[in-house]
């Protein structure tokens, strides 16, 4: 069992995204059990589907702890690559495969639309960063319910 | 008395409430009625409403009331817009000047060089105390209160290439762009960052702000393919993703006046598209975007906006009108990920009634969801 190191500020975070900070060690522990992760040498980004939400851990090693820096989350569905277009610092630790500057869709409400993502064409792996979950998904997702209805 | 005070209400629970579902009907695919109209309707909203196209742009919020008001006329969007398209360069120096029949045009002071150099972008704790930011403060302020029904806070980078070279002369900054290129990109570098702290600014009032960037300048009739996307398509690129990661967007409008013969092909690798965006191009050469292009290209990352070219808007000629928007509708109504019918660019201050009824007339007959 892995020992976690969060800040207050970190784990305040994650619950006002609606998250717990246990999900997010979920995450984790499948990502290191399977090396189904991204990394750019100094963290980590694993994904992993719980419930209607895709949730995200951003965490490091440190000092033989698992240090915690964020967690997030999004409602659409990860769907197939629609473009990559250029080389990232990442890599996909379960093939080795360079992580590409990409555009995944994304499904919702019976809806497909494109975002920006992190994409390993050869797996068909697509991951959200923090900024464009936590900030443009959440607001996408909130007009899709109001446009919707 | 308030400029509210001029303008009956809204039909509220009739054309608004049709008009907002079919609106939303192109992003999230839920299809109602048509397919929608949007010709840019800027300072002709003024006119039609008896104003002038200075009282447009002097007067903000009576230039968007009327743009909330006349929309139902013609039965296009349920949302306001107002701008003109040099946001921020008064931020940065320059002075504007209000026309009786132009949006605001700028009168220096013009920089060189050594000025460019010593140019920085204004921080966002200076743009709450400028020119641009209280503008839309206000303005949007006005919508809140006075048409709420029609709010959508939007952020404009618009042209960022158009309004950086405005600061040194256009023709300047053509040169500049072969002699000067350091400083020709520093100097477009400047007007992006402020931009982007301009939307962080609206983002941060509102809780998103919807960004409209475009490029204007930077077109086929005047640059190669290599120099739009160096200065053009992969600035707005970055505008677009800084703003995301500042809170604003997710709604996009990608606007590419001006000729865009080849170096459409340019965009779709530099952009960012979001789950909520549009992409309008207006002219390749001498003629309107052809929508079944616009949809080969781009139908897997956007909503599309097809043309029917301005100048027809002042031809009196609705027929003309018509069978262009019938040919833009039958071409791009089956994107993908959804179609817009509008005009190559904003559509002129004195279009012809008529002419804004067939683009209408011509949804109704062809765009109308369920009928193709």
């Amino acid at each position: 069992m892995a020992e976690y190191l969060i800040s207050d500020e970190v784990a305040k975070t994650i619950e006002s995204r609606g998250l717990k900070v246990d999900d997010i060690k979920k995450v984790i522990e499948a990502a290191e059990a399977a090396k189904d992760k991204i990394t750019n040498g100094s963290k980590c980004i694993a994904k992993k589907t719980l419930g209607d939400v895709v949730v995200y851990a951003d965490y490091s090693a440190e000092g033989g702890k698992i240090r915690i820096n964020s967690g997030y989350a999004h409602k659409m569905k990860l769907q197939d690559i629609v473009m990559d277009t250029a080389d990232t610092e990442w890599k996909y630790v379960k093939t080795g495969a360079k992580i590409r500057k990409g555009h995944t869709n994304l499904s919702y409400m019976g809806a497909t639309r494109s975002a920006p993502s992190l994409v390993d064409p050869a797996s068909g792996e697509s991951w959200i960063e923090e900024y464009l979950a936590a900030k443009t998904l959440a607001v996408a997702e909130m007009l899709f319910s109001q446009k919707r209805a | 008395m308030g400029y509210e005070e001029l303008f009956p209400k809204n039909d509220l629970s009739g054309w608004h409430a049709n008009a907002a579902k079919r609106f939303a009907s192109p992003f999230v695919d839920n299809f109602h009625d048509r397919i929608d109209v949007d010709p840019i309707i800027l300072s002709n909203a003024a006119v039609n409403c008896g104003f002038t196209i200075r009282d447009f742009y002097e007067k903000p919020e009576l230039g968007i009331h009327c743009v909330g008001y006349i929309s139902e006329l013609y039965d296009l969007l349920p949302v306001t817009h107002w701008f003109f398209s040099l946001p921020w360069v008064r931020d940065l120096g320059m002075t504007l000047e209000y026309k009786d029949t132009l949006p605001p045009i700028p009168t220096g002071p013009i920089l060189d060089a050594n000025g460019v150099e010593k140019m920085q972008p204004i921080s966002k704790a200076d743009l709450l105390t400028g020119s641009t930011v209280p503008l839309f403060y206000d303005l949007y302020g006005y919508v809140q209160q006075n048409l709420g029904h029609t709010l959508v806070p939007i952020s404009y980078g618009f042209d960022l290439v158009g309004a950086a070279a405005e600061m040194i002369g256009v023709e300047e900054f053509i040169m500049w762009t072969f002699t000067e290129t350091d400083l020709a990109h520093k100097l477009v570098d400047t007007y992006v960052e402020t931009s982007i702290n301009g939307a962080e600014a609206m983002a941060d009032k509102f809780g998103f702000a919807m960004l409209i960037v475009g490029s204007v300048l930077a077109n086929n009739d005047i640059f190669a393919d290599e120099q739009v996307e160096e200065f053009s398509a992969k600035k707005m690129g970055y505008y677009v993703d800084q703003c995301f990661r500042r809170g604003a967007g997710p709604q996009v409008f990608y606007h590419l006046c001006g000729n865009h013969e080849t170096d459409y092909k340019v965009f779709k690798k530099n952009l960012l598209w979001s789950p909520f965006n549009v992409l309008h191009i207006g002219y390749q050469g001498p003629k309107v975007f052809p929508s079944d292009l616009l949809k080969k290209e781009f139908q897997d990352v956007t909503t599309l906006m097809g043309s029917v070219d301005t100048k027809l808007m002042i031809n009196p000629n609705p027929a003309k009108v018509y069978d262009q928007a019938k040919e833009s509708l039958l071409a791009g109504r089956d994107a993908k990920k959804g179609f817009i019918l509008g005009t190559s660019c904003e559509t002129p201050p004195y279009t012809i009634p008529g002419n804004l009824l067939a683009l209408t007339r011509a949804a109704r007959d062809f765009g109308t969801y369920g009928t193709w």
